[in-house]
């Protein structure tokens, strides 16, 4: 007499279907993980340079009381580029830190330094052209308030 | 309680200058405006013929001494908002604003050489076209 198999039966697929649904959660945490993983790591080496926006020259990118994340490793692979923002200690008072945007870069790789509004912004027209060793970080996202969370550039 | 931790954890720990050195908003056209039509209504009063007794010789030589000065007030605020407030990008967008601002000091001049309705007027029109483009790089006149 022959065996009767009953493929259809879902209990002898069980096991199977078990390791298959398994697997798939593993590998879509896996692949969550790796997506997420360098925001996440961008977002701790930003936090303890965590900065408040004040004054009224980067608008209406930047709010006055805006909370920003300034990642300081943003910059130490390679130098800013025209149109990257930037915070910088300021060069008359290096225990200020201005937020700006890279106008342009000269030749000799200073960087020209603009406010979003010009008429209402000190840049590197009063105070000239910033040495990158001033560069303290690249503010990448706006944390506070909740209603504009998101990266910013 | 929770919340006021979270905050506080949460809160930033620099702050980020996005700062201008010179406080914004101090600067009016307005005064100007109404300089140019002092002038104007100086000019007016002084057509009108006033006559020889002492006192009519009096507000004659007041009406021109009101015309006097603030034909010079206008040159002053406008020499003040051209060269403290207005900016290179502003002279890019209103290529005209130099030729604008020297005409007015010249209109002016015209206005304390003359007594001529027609010159205080114009003096009006310059002022009004500075007034117009400063208003433009505000965003917008403020509603009266």
């Amino acid at each position: 007499m022959a065996r009767i198999t009953r493929p259809d039966r879902l209990g002898d697929q069980l096991p199977a279907l078990q390791f298959r649904a398994g697997l798939r959660l593993g590998i879509g945490l896996a692949a969550l993980g790796l997506a997420l993983a360098p925001p996440l790591v961008k977002v701790a080496r930003s936090w303890p340079l965590r900065s408040a926006v004040s004054g009224e020259s980067m608008r209406p990118l930047l709010r006055p009381g805006d909370w920003l994340l300034v990642d300081p490793e943003a910059y130490r692979a390679r130098a800013p580029r025209a149109s990257e923002l930037v915070a910088v200690a300021d060069p008359r008072d290096p225990s200020r830190w201005l937020v700006k945007r890279v106008a342009a870069v000269g030749e000799d790789g200073r960087l020209d330094l603009r406010g979003d509004d010009p008429e209402r912004s000190t840049d590197s027209r009063t105070f000239g052209p910033v040495e990158p060793a001033r560069v303290i970080g690249r503010p990448w996202a706006r944390y506070w308030p909740p209603r504009r969370i998101g990266r910013i550039r | 309680m929770i919340r006021e931790r979270v905050v506080a954890a949460i809160a930033p720990r620099h702050t980020v200058h996005a700062h201008c050195d010179i406080p914004c908003g101090i600067y009016d056209p307005s005064v100007a405006e109404y300089g140019a039509r002092t002038v104007a209504r100086m000019v007016e009063l002084i057509n009108q013929n006033l006559g020889d007794d002492l006192t009519q010789r009096n507000q004659f030589a007041r009406c021109v001494a009101v015309k006097e000065q603030y034909a010079e007030s206008v040159k002053h605020e406008i020499r003040v908002i051209w060269g403290d407030y207005f900016k290179p990008e502003h002279v890019e967008k209103y290529p005209q604003l130099h030729d604008l601002t020297w005409r007015i000091m010249k209109q002016a001049g015209k206005c304390k050489q003359t007594v001529d309705a027609q010159a205080a007027a114009e003096l009006q029109a310059l002022v009004k076209q500075f007034a117009d483009i400063f208003w433009e790089t505000k965003g917008g006149r403020p509603q009266a």
